[in-house]
């Protein structure tokens, strides 16, 4: 140990004076759990911890790890912020929680099934009907549940704090579609690379396993069970959900497709996956969409989100949920206020986790409690939609407090509040070295048929300032992997392997969903369109280099070309199409916006991000290096600056590269990799044929050509392969022959027609009608012109214009062709665009007949 | 009196509809007063699924899908139904208090107490309104009657507000309703149970029919009846009592109950969600309530 005592990181730490802290007992000591760990930070110092933050922080986002925050401006770009000091549970308090949570998770369940069945509850006076009628997550059309289901509540979360008299408390329920699970295992993976010798160490338990009963419990949901293996899909809102991230992470990890309301279809009361233009039965739905919104029909008529008709489907036992629609009805604050009669009545015996005091305004009492204790109180309506989730009385003035209090007497049923309390913390790498912030742990349990199983640990989030006592994500927080370690090190060390190991996703469901394919087809085009962008820049930087240092005229000319080819192919019209002088006279700040400007459709920067939003939202179908890579373009871009192009462009076109390379290299070659590769080929036969245009269809003096063909070449990457055939300086023909014809050359236009001709057989291989598909025959016709084309013919120019009007139409022709293609796939593949909406009622019927 | 009642809904489409999923409460419902022989529904083009189901409500739904283009949708409900003359006229002279009623209510746990709790609370198209409370404590005088405020209440909203079928839409929010002062009768029962519910008397949404005379000496004309809708009010001594803020009647032997819920979304008497069809849609409704010669 290198550090003198009095300067280690933990001995200038500062507890908080009026909070437990889960490191130190009461009389400063290092609690035993902690012990172990203390000392390695110790020995580690704050220098090397802060570096272990940077590599964790790197390897999440790497792994494209993000938190959505609704609002913010970095918007999806937002990255997971982990602390590198984990939160320690001994085995022996872990086992009493354990057992606590089951408890409570059957309890929990029990009262569900109660809600949506008999309603014994409210009968007997337990729990008042206006606390469930009440609630906006009661939802009518779902009940009543089928009663032979065991586990309705297949996935309960709950989250935990240890308050100020040390006690272990339950804060809050999540009953719907609880998050945070696959943030947890993110957690663990990046800390046991990060850490790896400490984790090692510290014999944690394993998160695995509770990834493998989800598994089976939502296997043992499905309606059929002769079948072998259900299908099971994730249902998400979509990218632009705060917890994207892990629908999409789960989904790969589980080894389930990830699904939009609009991939999935009700025919004959059952659900289908749309995957390829066909139809495959879905069993079971990992939900992560909020139950009101799943289905336009019976619950929210505005939604977009969901599924008509879904509701029926569950009900009739063609379809399970998990969590069933009408579950969020438990996420209640109200609910606290009863437990303890509802757990007297259903196990004949009180909770082991208290939860906070709280009292539900509904009750006269209660409700003159509350308003009288309003300082030292939490107000939480008891459901949502009616306002902020939590109002802290404390830190409101004598006028909010007075109108709170209105509001609550105006509908006292639709208040809870809660004692007020302040939450243990935990040592957390701040900027004077650690410093304490309050802390949530999030804790999850599945049913099994056997009871619940409840995940070893879970995700910690801690408060975002010492202060400060809320710890949300949506609030910025940061979080902390949860260690559960047991007391006996030794024992374990045979059965520990690192959890990285569960890197690898399970069997990969063949499925294709319309969303899906649309993002694969997208994400390949709009690399390919920056890369053309990026492409074309470099080779216009280079001839500036050389019109600046011979100052020759004919360097002018070809670079006024190239610039107005540039606006061209990028579609940044006018550009330098306007033809005014001054902006080619100076053209760079026209191209620093071709290159920087986010805002501009077309534009480089532009094209990235499209690029990076269409693989987010297909994220759980690429492979971790290629994620890696998407990560770096993403940091790249990020950081772009905004001066003049650079070295950066070769950077760029090389990560570029090597996307599209471990592409071909890490995906199976499957329906997925096939978008791909048709977006690709589409769109780079579009931007060659429109480059070849610009550039080529009016003949140019020959001196001033041949420069404007070697610009092209090197735009394309045919230097070398020209030179090695001819011998001589560029002309029309043999380029042509090169980068429009040849089918070898992978920058040409005829090798993309080629490859597209293969992709669209592959894919149609497997229908059941014979003959070529619409798509087919579009390409087949753009392939076959180009392959009867000669090139004396279309180098041919009008000796007054210099017009090559065979070449001009031949590119012309395919371009359209080309698009058409992809109109086409879009048709057969993708979202459909029409619907769901509303049929009108008829309003004309109300008459008056008096 | 027995009646058969015919409605019938006729949905146009400017281009195919693709898919549709539909669910129809066009079923009578059987009570105490109100006894129904005869009920089915034809759907033309015939749905590819269908099936009937009991809502929380205790209304009887239809839940059918059109799962192949097409341009048209025609729904006809026919229901021979019977109202029970020999129903006992509700006393209402002797029902209680209102506070006492609310008091009652509030506590009650019976199946009925509890059913009817749910009328207590605001819903989505009949939210907590400032309006309702200080129209509606116009005709809750302290230690008034249930039925007599009611009655009262009742009386005014026919007085104060004009019926204008062009004023207001399916989703015309009461405030908007209480503003203009006007509306049909949906709006009407909607302003009435906010008023009813706003003094803590569960108060719930009824649809129906109502059978219509001619003038005297002209023949009813075909599709001239229409769907109505009013509401009724829960007194614990006296249980549910209807009253039609439309006619500033109490319904008697005249008006058949389709189905009832906290507001008009729950019960809607056709609705839908539909694929395709970009283009616009047209609707037409026609209803024949037609008494029957006594057999």
């Amino acid at each position: 140990m290198s550090a003198s005592p009095e300067t280690t990181l933990l001995s200038r730490y500062q507890r908080l004076s009026d909070q437990p802290d889960e490191m130190f007992a009461a009389n400063g000591q290092v609690r035993t759990t902690w012990q172990y760990l203390a000392d390695a930070l110790d020995a580690l110092g704050v220098d090397n911890l802060r570096q272990r933050h940077t590599q964790a922080r790197r390897l999440l986002r790497e792994r494209g790890v993000t938190y959505n925050v609704y609002g913010d401006p970095q918007g999806q770009e937002r990255s997971w912020d982990l602390d590198p000091i984990p939160v320690l549970i001994g085995s022996d308090e872990w086992a009493q929680v354990e057992g606590a949570l089951q408890r409570r998770a059957e309890l929990f369940n029990l009262i569900l099934k109660d809600i949506y069945g008999p309603q014994e509850l409210l009968q007997r006076g337990l729990l008042p009907a206006e606390v469930i009628y009440g609630h906006g997550g009661f939802l009518r059309p779902c009940h009543p549940y089928d009663p032979d289901l065991a586990h309705p509540l297949t996935i309960y979360a709950a989250d935990l704090a240890r308050t100020d008299n040390g006690r272990l408390h339950v804060v809050g329920d999540r009953t719907q579609s609880p998050s945070g699970a696959g943030y947890a295992l993110e957690n663990r993976v990046v800390m046991s690379r990060a850490m790896p010798s400490l984790y090692r160490e510290s014999h944690v338990h394993r998160l695995a396993l509770f990834f493998q009963n989800l598994r089976a419990s939502l296997a043992a949901l499905a309606p059929n069970r002769g079948q072998d293996e259900p299908s099971v899909v994730v249902l998400t809102p979509g990218p632009l959900n705060e917890t994207y991230f892990e629908h999409s992470f789960l989904a790969s990890y589980l080894g389930y497709t990830l699904v939009e309301g609009g991939d999935l279809t009700v025919r004959d009361g059952r659900v289908w996956l749309r995957s390829m233009g066909r139809l495959e039965p879905v069993d079971v739905i990992l939900r992560r969409l909020d139950d009101d919104y799943c289905d336009a029909l019976e619950l929210r008529g505005d939604s977009l989100l969901g599924v008509p008709g879904l509701t029926e489907a569950a009900r009739r036992g063609n379809v399970a949920l998990a969590n069933p629609l009408g579950a969020g009805v438990l996420e209640n604050p109200a609910l606290h206020a009863f437990l303890p009669g509802v757990a007297q009545h259903f196990l004949g015996r009180e909770l082991d986790l208290p939860t906070l005091p709280t009292w539900w305004c509904g009750d006269p009492d209660s409700l003159d409690h509350v308003l009288a204790h309003l300082d030292e109180l939490v107000v939480k309506p008891i459901g949502p939609g009616s306002g902020p989730a939590t109002l802290f009385g404390s830190a409101m003035d004598a006028s909010a407090r007075d109108a709170l209090a209105q509001r609550i007497r105006r509908a006292p049923h639709r208040f809870a509040a809660q004692q007020q309390a302040r939450f243990s913390s935990v040592p957390t790498l701040g900027e004077q070295g650690l410093e304490p912030r309050a802390a949530t742990l999030r804790t999850f349990l599945v049913g099994r048929p056997d009871g619940y199983a409840v995940m070893p640990g879970g995700l910690t989030r801690i408060a975002p300032a010492p202060g400060e006592l809320n710890a949300s994500n949506q609030a910025g927080g940061v979080s902390k992997d949860t260690w559960v370690v047991a007391s006996e090190p030794v024992r374990e060390v045979s059965l520990m392997s690192t959890e990285g190991g569960m890197d690898t996703p399970m069997d990969r469901s063949a499925a294709l969903p319309p969303a899906a394919t649309e993002n694969l087809f997208w994400m390949a085009r709009y690399a390919e369109r920056a890369e053309h962008g990026l492409r074309l820049l470099r080779v216009i930087q280079r001839l500036q280099r050389t019109a600046q240092d011979y100052r020759d005229p004919l360097d002018q000319q070809c670079l006024q070309t190239l610039l107005m080819a540039l606006s061209r192919v990028t579609d940044t019209r006018p550009g330098f199409l306007a033809g005014d002088p001054a902006l080619l006279a100076d053209p760079m700040p026209e191209l620093r916006s071709v290159l920087r400007d986010p805002g501009r459709v077309g534009t480089v920067a532009f094209n990235l991000q499209a690029m990076l939003a269409a693989s987010h939202a297909v994220r759980d179908r690429l492979s971790q290096d290629t994620w890696r890579v998407i990560g770096n373009i993403r940091t790249r871009l990020a950081d772009g600056g905004d001066g003049d192009p650079g070295p950066e462009l070769d950077d760029a076109i090389t990560l570029l590269a090597a996307l599209r390379g471990l592409q071909d290299d890490t995906m199976v070659h499957s329906q997925a990799w096939s978008f791909l590769e048709l977006g690709r080929c589409i769109e780079r036969g579009l931007l060659t044929s429109s480059l070849l245009r610009a550039t080529m269809s009016t003949a140019l003096d020959p001196r001033l050509e041949s420069r404007v063909l070697e610009a092209v070449l090197s735009h394309l990457e045919s230097v070398n392969a020209y030179r090695r055939q001819h011998h001589q300086v560029a002309q029309a023909r043999p380029v042509l022959d090169l980068v429009l014809l040849h089918e070898r050359n992978p920058r040409s236009v005829g090798y993309q027609l080629a490859r597209l001709k293969a992709a669209l057989q592959a894919l149609n291989s497997g229908a059941h009608d014979s003959g070529l598909s619409t798509e087919e025959r579009l390409v087949l016709e753009a392939h076959t012109a180009l392959q009867l084309s000669d090139a004396d013919r279309l180098t041919r120019a009008d000796a007054a214009s210099g017009h090559r009007p065979a070449l001009d139409q031949l590119l012309a022709r395919n371009g359209r062709l080309l698009d058409r293609t992809a109109r086409r796939l879009a048709e057969s593949y993708f979202s459909d665009p029409r619907g769901p909406r509303q049929l009108t009622a008829a309003n004309t019927d109300l008459q008056e007949t008096s | 009196m027995r009646y058969r009642i015919t409605h019938r809904t006729d949905y146009s489409y400017a281009q195919p509809i693709i898919r549709g999923y539909n669910e129809a409460r066009l079923a009578p419902r059987s009570t105490a007063v109100q006894s129904v022989h005869n009920h089915g529904v034809t759907i033309y083009p015939a749905p590819a699924y269908r099936a009937e189901r009991v809502d929380f409500f205790g209304n009887r739904v239809l839940h059918f899908a059109m799962q192949h283009p097409h341009s048209q949708l025609t729904v006809t409900a026919v229901s021979e139904v019977e109202l029970l003359q020999s129903s006992p006229e509700p006393q209402l002279a002797n029902g209680m208090a209102w506070e006492q009623a609310a008091t009652a209510t509030r506590s009650d746990c019976s199946p009925t107490g509890l059913d009817a709790r749910q009328y207590l609370l605001e819903s989505p198209q009949v939210p907590l309104s400032d309006e309702a409370l200080a129209y509606a404590r116009g005709s809750f005088a302290t230690g008034r009657a249930v039925t007599d405020a009611v009655a009262n209440l009742m009386g005014r909203i026919h007085q104060d507000f004009a019926y204008d079928p062009t004023a207001t839409t399916v989703s015309t929010p009461i405030d908007r309703v209480f503003r203009d002062q006007r509306g049909v009768c949906q709006d009407f029962a909607h302003l009435a149970i906010a008023c009813v519910r706003s003094m803590g008397i569960a108060a719930r949404y009824v649809s129906g029919y109502l059978e219509t005379l001619p003038p005297p000496g002209q023949e009813k004309l075909q599709g001239a009846d229409a769907s109505h809708a009013w509401f009724a009010v829960y007194d614990p001594s006296l249980g549910w009592i209807d009253y039609d803020p439309t006619n500033n009647v109490v319904p008697m032997d005249q008006h058949i109950t389709t189905a009832w819920g906290r507001d008009y979304g729950d019960i809607s008497p056709l609705k839908g969600v539909i694929f395709g069809g970009s283009g616009g849609q047209r609707s037409h409704v026609a209803v024949d309530v037609e008494r029957l010669t006594d057999t």
